[in-house]
């Protein structure tokens, strides 16, 4: 199957349709159970529930989105975000420095967060930062240290193709020049035998480890098969990854003069066939034969891996993760990977209709709630963007400025200190989590340092940081506290609010006891709001998001 | 054994003097951890005194055969050929002149480092050869044929570099070998604070059975904002009492535990900082040394801490050099040998040069052959070990033949290791004072080597 063909079959159009018909019956994201897999008409019960599934499918629930939802239910609010139109980054970076304005690294995480914060198309936003997650690139390495269009570009591209076909995402990951100097794939060539040279490993190890099949086969639930000696099988050896270093040869910036002539810039890579190796190449079995250009060769390469049996539980999994849950039954990642080999109407790889399966299944919605290791720890980035939006967050001056979010939250929008991501899906904590072979991501980047560090950026952001408080800076993002101040004349009042649009209804009877006590003494209706609301988001019970 | 419950009780309970940074052990095993570091005092003579090692993890995998390079003509002749545009010239390597070890070849290091060839040369630094992930040893032959089992996922960075910090190369138990030797030393500490301290964030290496490590940033512990005044108070103690409700979710309660932890450590160690001589030494900006930096900073409160026996982890980023490799590396050692040399005139200063020993670790070492712009993964690399208790200024293990198709190289230059990580980690672990009848539980693949312990802190 050819690039081309690839396009044709696997057109957003296609994935609209199939998503149009779904709103129609009310159907559950296809393939499974339907008992299991869907909320039937798909209408959140209550404010809690909307809430529940806004945190997994937004950055974080507004009491425009809970309207929103509990007005369309989830099957028309999930087709009526994925209608929005894209809210890009690199364009509103591009009219800065048209404008003659100061364009840095720091610019390109403020437009981050006024979309975090305030973009329409939140569905697609969440989605291209998980996205962002999977397929790393970061500006913390050199070659992209200075390049905030391009990592704008790079981010834009996984929010134009956040519900496209996989197969699609990952041939324009792969021609992505941003990529090309991260992963060092760009202007690689043939083996030279005059200068002893061969290709560089870099991205065919990367794109088969991290970005479609993983290290070992898996079952269509996730789980990995086993070999007779139980042993888990490898999916690839190292004869793979030099066959497949071999095919990512001959790539070059578009629009290049030649080989060693060429300007830096943001469409996808071109080929070099003179700098493409054309020998037959071995890739998982499967022999590319001699004389196919670099097109080619790339073509077959990325169909032979997006066609993998991993492919679909690989990174349903991760994805579940991300927006869902750390642990997700083995049945769960099977009913989100049989969407990912088919979403209904024989397309494979439908980003939109996988995820829309993992937000309306069972186990996200209602399954497993109770089960106490249910649930995710948010990431600390998301802990912000959460606190910032159920409670009206401004930007005075506009331009939605904070500059080094990994300095407190140990992540940021491209900025991972490798392409393994700020953390590994399979990290454990030590102690009771990896004892009971469970894993939490995101305790990887929380430790002494950054919980501090987090927390103190809550009470910077309820404390210090106030609409209407001439001594917090007004070129930085403000908390709106009068509704809740307001509020807070009526301490019960306040916790049900806190606890409806923050802890999705589930607040423990002993955490609105200490709440209470705490508030009732305090006189001052605006420090009895802040102080509510700082305790809130720094307690366990805000930090795992169930 | 349900860790966090115990220790957040005793949080909660006030007990500050035996948390040690983590969960406890039965207090049979503690008595058991406690006869064995006794004995193994009473075998040091008497020398109870402190130790500490500091671990350097070079992220991404060094190019280490261009960190320490044949220099005499017919060994640079083969380095060249193997290394095409990657060589470093012959004329350019700084001379070094071991007392032992080694072989036949004369040793230059990189341009760009001329501290470690001073640390070197004074007797401070000795080079391990060609350490790697080894289940067994194992020759060309039998990595060719695969007669010898070896590790699992080779080369690539995630497994390698978990691999090289596990006591095996075998990814079956939780622990790093850092933190499992913290473990065996851990009732030589009176303090509430972890043995085992890292200031590049969460690590494998420093998890002990019983230790949790503690994580400091490069400028020290945080404090937490918002507690002055009787509203800061009264939110504080709210707080924690938040933090000790946490119920529901293993993960609600590890937070809680972290959170909890972090804050009363903080008073600790700021306390302790704050009262403690500045340091004289002056270090780099890079963020290595930055690292190294606090590391000293901590040594220099290690007896208000109440701290023996301390293991540290930091870390360089950046080794992982595909491309632009000659425009790189010499940065990264660079930034390397000055940090390293800040440190070690840091230990000077506070008069502890022969309790701390530093060694480097890397997940591999990478490909002798070129991509026409770097290298790519490898797996055996040279590493470093210094202090003023390593036998200096000498060469342990083997250097590998740098010849392609040579006995050492698995393919394209790939070097099979010949030392064993835990044979290096296991050297440290014996001079660190890990009783020696623990050194196989430690090591659970060590009787695999020949050589246990390779004398380079002999």
């Amino acid at each position: 199957m050819s690039t081309g063909q690839a396009s044709a079959r696997h057109s957003p159009r296609t994935a609209s349709a199939f998503l149009f018909a779904c709103v129609l019956t009310a159907c559950s994201g296809g393939g499974g159970d339907q008992a299991n897999t869907g909320p039937g008409p798909g209408v959140p019960p209550n404010e809690a529930e909307a809430a529940r599934f806004l945190t997994q499918a937004t950055f974080g629930p507004d009491d425009a989105s809970l309207a929103s939802l509990q007005n369309l239910g989830y099957s028309d609010w999930i087709a009526a975000q994925m209608a929005l139109p894209p809210s890009l980054h690199r364009p509103e970076i591009e009219a800065r420095q048209q404008a003659g304005m100061d364009t840095q690294p720091r610019h390109r995480q403020a437009m981050w967060w006024k979309r975090a914060l305030t973009a329409p198309d939140q569905l697609r936003q969440r989605m291209a930062f998980a996205l962002s997650e999977i397929f790393v690139i970061s500006d913390q390495n050199d070659a992209l240290g200075a390049d905030v269009v391009g990592c704008a570009e790079y981010y834009d591209l996984l929010v134009r193709h956040a519900f496209d076909n996989y197969r699609e995402l990952i041939e324009s990951v792969s021609l992505s020049p941003q990529m090309g100097k991260y992963l060092s794939h760009l202007r690689n060539q043939k083996p030279d035998p005059v200068a002893n040279t061969r290709p560089d490993e870099n991205y065919a190890r990367e794109v088969m480890q991290l970005f479609s099949i993983g290290l070992f086969e898996l079952n269509a639930d996730g789980t990995r098969r086993l070999d007779g000696a139980g042993q888990p099988i490898p999916t690839y050896s190292q004869s793979d990854i030099i066959g497949l270093a071999h095919v990512f040869t001959g790539w070059n910036y578009a629009d290049a003069a030649g080989w060693f002539d060429y300007t830096p810039n943001y469409r996808p890579m071109e080929p070099w066939d003179d700098y493409h190796d054309m020998q037959p190449k071995l890739v998982l079995g499967t022999t590319l034969p001699a004389g196919r250009t670099a097109r080619q060769d790339l073509a077959q390469a990325l169909d032979l891996l997006a066609n993998h049996a991993n492919v679909g539980p690989f990174l349903s999994r991760q994805l579940i993760q991300r927006l869902v849950t750390s642990n997700p039954s083995p049945a769960y990642v099977a009913r989100v990977a049989a969407v990912w080999a088919n979403d209904g109407t024989g397309t494979r790889g439908n980003l939109g209709a996988v995820l829309r399966a993992i937000l309306v299944d069972g186990e996200a919605r209602t399954g497993e709630v109770g089960a106490p290791d249910y649930g995710k720890v948010r990431e600390p980035i998301l802990m912000q963007t959460a606190l910032w939006r159920a409670f009206g967050a401004v930007s005075p001056d506009g331009s939605f400025m904070f500059a080094n979010p990994e300095f407190t939250f140990a992540q940021a929008a491209l900025r991972a200190r490798s392409v393994f991501n700020f953390f590994r899906p399979d990290y454990a904590p030590q102690g009771e989590i990896a004892a009971a072979g469970r894993v939490s991501p995101e305790f990887q980047i929380l430790d002494h340092t950054s919980v501090i560090a987090t927390v103190n950026q809550m009470y910077r952001s309820i404390f210090e940081r106030v609409l209407g408080d001439p001594a917090s800076p007004q070129d930085e993002i403000l908390l709106d506290l009068a509704p809740l101040t307001t509020l807070a004349a009526d301490v019960d009042a306040l916790i049900d609010r806190l606890d409806a649009l923050l802890l999705m209804g589930s607040m423990s009877a002993t955490l609105r006891s200490i709440l209470h006590s705490h508030l009732e003494v305090e006189n001052d209706n605006k420090l009895r709001a802040q102080d509510a609301l700082y305790l809130v988001v720094t307690s366990p019970e805000f930090l795992v998001q169930k | 054994m349900n860790c966090n419950h115990s220790r957040r009780d005793l949080l909660i309970g006030g007990s500050r003097a035996l948390l040690a940074g983590a969960c406890l052990p039965t207090m049979r095993g503690l008595q058991k951890m406690q006869e064995s570091a006794l004995a193994s005092l009473a075998s040091e003579g008497g020398g109870a005194g402190y130790k500490a090692l500091v671990c350097v993890f070079l992220d991404g995998g060094n190019d280490s055969f261009n960190m320490i390079v044949p220099r005499d003509a017919a060994g640079h002749a083969v380095y060249s050929v193997s290394r095409g545009q990657l060589a470093v010239p012959q004329g350019q390597l700084l001379p070094i002149l071991p007392t032992s070890g080694g072989d036949t070849r004369q040793w230059g290091v990189h341009p760009a480092a001329p501290q470690l060839r001073d640390l070197f040369e004074a007797g401070t630094m000795a080079i391990v050869g060609n350490v790697g992930t080894l289940l067994a040893p194992m020759t060309k032959a039998q990595y060719v044929n695969g007669t010898v089992p070896k590790p699992a996922q080779l080369f690539s960075h995630s497994d390698q570099s978990t691999l090289w910090q596990l006591p095996s190369a075998r990814d079956d138990v939780a622990h790093g070998w850092g933190g499992r030797m913290a473990d065996l030393v851990l009732s030589m500490n009176t303090g509430a604070l972890s043995p085992a301290i890292s200031v590049a964030g969460s690590t494998r290496l420093l998890r002990g059975q019983t230790v949790v490590p503690y994580s400091i940033g490069t400028d020290g512990s945080t404090p937490l904002n918002g507690t002055w005044g009787a509203a800061g108070t009264h939110r504080l103690q709210t707080l924690r009492q938040i933090l000790g409700a946490a119920q529901g979710s293993a993960m609600a309660r590890e937070f809680a535990d972290l959170h909890d932890q972090a804050i009363e450590l903080d008073g600790l160690i700021r306390g302790a900082l704050n009262a403690a001589v500045p340091l004289g030494t002056a270090f780099p900006a890079n963020f290595l040394a930055q690292q190294l930096r606090m590391v000293a900073r901590m040594i220099s409160v290690r007896q208000p801490l109440g701290a023996l026996r301390q293991v540290f982890f930091v870390r360089q980023g950046g080794y992982d050099t595909h491309d632009e490799q000659l425009a790189k590396h010499p940065q990264l050692l660079a930034e390397l040998g000055s940090a390293l040399a800040a440190f070690q005139a840091a230990m000077v200063e506070l008069g502890v040069e022969t309790e701390v020993t530093t060694c480097t670790l890397s997940e591999f070492g990478r490909t002798l052959t070129s991509n026409g712009r770097g290298s790519d993964h490898g797996w055996g690399g040279n590493q470093l070990v210094m202090g003023g208790a390593v036998q200096g200024r000498r060469i342990f293990g083997a250097m590998p033949n740098l010849a392609l198709g040579g006995p050492d190289d698995g393919g394209l230059g790939r070097i099979i290791p010949t030392t064993a990580v835990e044979q290096m980690s296991a050297t440290l672990a014996n001079w660190f004072g890990v009783p020696s009848g623990e050194m196989n539980s430690l090591f659970p693949r060590l009787a695999q080597f020949a050589t246990p312990d390779l004398g380079f802190m002999a």
